[in-house]
């Protein structure tokens, strides 16, 4: 059991050191993150500028929200992770792991949870530039449960997001090239897991339905836990939910998994 | 290299292009949606708000939706003659692959800009065509033939002002050998030529409207289809095509100088 775990925290470790190779590149993208922010402020600032509320809240209250949505992205987004996958497989990389004792799954959810503690500390490190900025206009709400619930939101969060990237990364057993497929999805995503526009401004029937889709919990879910976008009573029907998201998407990484394994064909060494 | 010549490079490289796309018909048609779905998300973004809203610093739905109509189509402009050229350039100067650019005989830069075509982009931007003149026949307008002309030589000079951005991203690749997907950030500055000028104060009307010139490159033409020839504006655009381009060119040339080949 113990070894169980220990080639995993080997891999994360690995995955850790890789990620701090690529330390500019999150360093890059978390200060052109900040623009995000900026263009968050501008647009929202001049929408506000007619409107005191917009769907039942301030404008401090949306900056916050974008802020949260920004801040996770870092820390439980999936970046390329399916890009990763993709080029495995397509050049017989992934052959060593089929010979090895070890999960695939497990071995890139091992690299993809140490890229997200890299690329979380470094999107901290532009923010607390912009904060003495910024702290004017982030409001957070002050019920303790928010906090205690959000932990397994997020978890289950960072779960969902890489699963689908993974899911999306086994296509490549089908399709020489899924760039397209997974940019396509990124819109889709971008859209249903609230982070072009807070998806309860949507018309209620819509939000109604976003609300049963895997994209929901993404993001748009524990954002607006923590900036009490939504209530206890939604929090913890979302909560189960979410884990059914979570593990309908693994019987599907599962099942994508074995059925293309069947199509793969390990050439060389 | 004569001008004759560099045309003949790229009119193959177009067909070159072309031919490709016909033999990858079902990439070409997944593209097309991707850029189809990014654009509809936008529109989305527009859609909510003014349902909450009247104005954005002024400007009506129908204004916005040309706005950000024209800031798509130059962008579209972007991905179809220039995006997959420039995409690869960054990967290009990380593997090495570089050095078949500086063999060729002609400006590396334009080398490595014009390989390739994206016919799937070049046909949405008949789609964001489309929609500025949807906003345009909704707000009632009748612009001359000139304030068209005009319209079309400022989104020619907002495309070179992208262009350069773009340039200027992917040639951090000569310094940051190590920095991957860097081309992100070219779309996080694009995305401020969808604002209105007004929007902008204080701080970020000086690093957005008169540093760097995300802002005056959507603003300039839809304020020509809008409010007819504002010779401020179109000089603005002009100007500012002519700078960007400079410093990209500048930027690159001294990028190529940090470029250590395939042996590195």
């Amino acid at each position: 059991m113990l070894a169980g775990v220990n080639k995993y925290r080997h891999a994360f470790l690995v995955g850790l050191q890789s990620s701090l190779v690529y330390r500019w590149n999150f360093a890059v993208r978390g200060f052109f993150s900040l623009f995000q922010l900026v263009l968050v402020f501008i647009l929202w600032g001049a929408a506000y500028a007619g409107s005191a509320r917009i769907g039942g809240f301030d404008f401090s209250q949306t900056v916050t929200y974008f802020t949260t949505i920004l801040v996770l992205n870092f820390f439980v987004g999936a970046f390329n992770e399916d890009y990763q996958i993709s080029e495995e497989i397509r050049n017989g990389l992934i052959n060593q792991f089929l010979l090895k004792p070890i999960n695939y799954f497990l071995y890139r959810l091992s690299i993809f949870s140490s890229a997200r503690v890299v690329s979380g500390a470094l999107v901290l490190l532009p923010l607390a530039l912009v904060l003495p900025l910024l702290h004017h206009h982030l409001v957070w709400p002050h019920e303790a449960w928010r906090f205690v619930l959000a932990v397994p939101a997020l978890l289950l969060s960072a779960l969902v997001q890489f699963t689908i990237a993974y899911c999306f990364g086994l296509l490549t057993f089908w399709f020489l090239e899924i760039q397209g497929f997974v940019i396509l999805s990124m819109a889709v995503e971008s859209v249903l897991g609230g982070q072009i526009f807070p998806l309860d401004l949507m018309p209620a029937g819509l939000f109604h339905v976003a609300q049963y889709l895997p994209f929901y919990y993404q993001m748009y879910f524990p954002a607006a836990i923590l900036t009490g976008r939504i209530g206890l009573v939604a929090t913890e029907r979302g909560l189960g939910l979410e884990l059914a998201w979570a593990a309908i998407l693994l019987g599907l990484a599962q099942l994508l998994w074995t059925r293309g394994l069947r199509r793969h064909t390990a050439v060389g060494g | 290299m004569a001008l004759a010549a560099y045309l003949r490079v790229w009119l193959a490289s177009a067909r070159y292009s072309v031919v490709r796309t016909l033999m990858f018909r079902g990439d070409f048609f997944i593209w097309s949606m991707v850029e189809l779905f990014w654009m509809a998300v936008n529109l989305l973004l527009i859609t909510v708000i003014y349902q909450h809203t009247d104005s954005i610093a002024g400007w009506s739905e129908y204004e916005m939706l040309l706005l950000v109509g024209t800031a798509m189509l130059i962008q579209r402009l972007l991905m179809g003659f220039f995006w997959s050229s420039l995409f690869e350039m960054g990967r290009n100067v990380r593997t090495g692959a570089f050095d078949f650019f500086l063999a060729q005989p002609g400006h590396p830069l334009f080398m490595a800009s014009t390989r390739k075509l994206d016919l799937d982009g070049l046909l949405n931007s008949f789609i964001a065509g489309g929609v500025v003149i949807y906003a345009a026949h909704r707000l009632g307008l009748h612009p001359s033939v000139f304030d068209i002309a005009l319209y079309a030589g400022l989104v020619v000079a907002g495309l070179a002002v992208h262009y350069s951005i773009l340039v200027l991203t992917m040639s951090l690749s000569f310094w940051l050998k190590s920095a991957q997907n860097i081309e992100g950030s070219y779309f996080t500055i694009a995305e401020f030529s969808r604002l209105p000028r007004e929007a902008f104060r204080g701080i970020a009307s000086v690093a957005f409207v008169w540093v760097l010139p995300a802002v005056v490159v959507g603003n300039a033409p839809a304020r020509t289809l809008l409010h007819g020839f504002q010779p401020w504006w179109a000089l603005w655009l002009v100007g500012a095509a002519a700078g960007w381009v400079s410093l990209a060119v500048f930027v690159f040339n001294r990028g190529l100088r940090q470029y250590s080949s395939a042996s590195s």
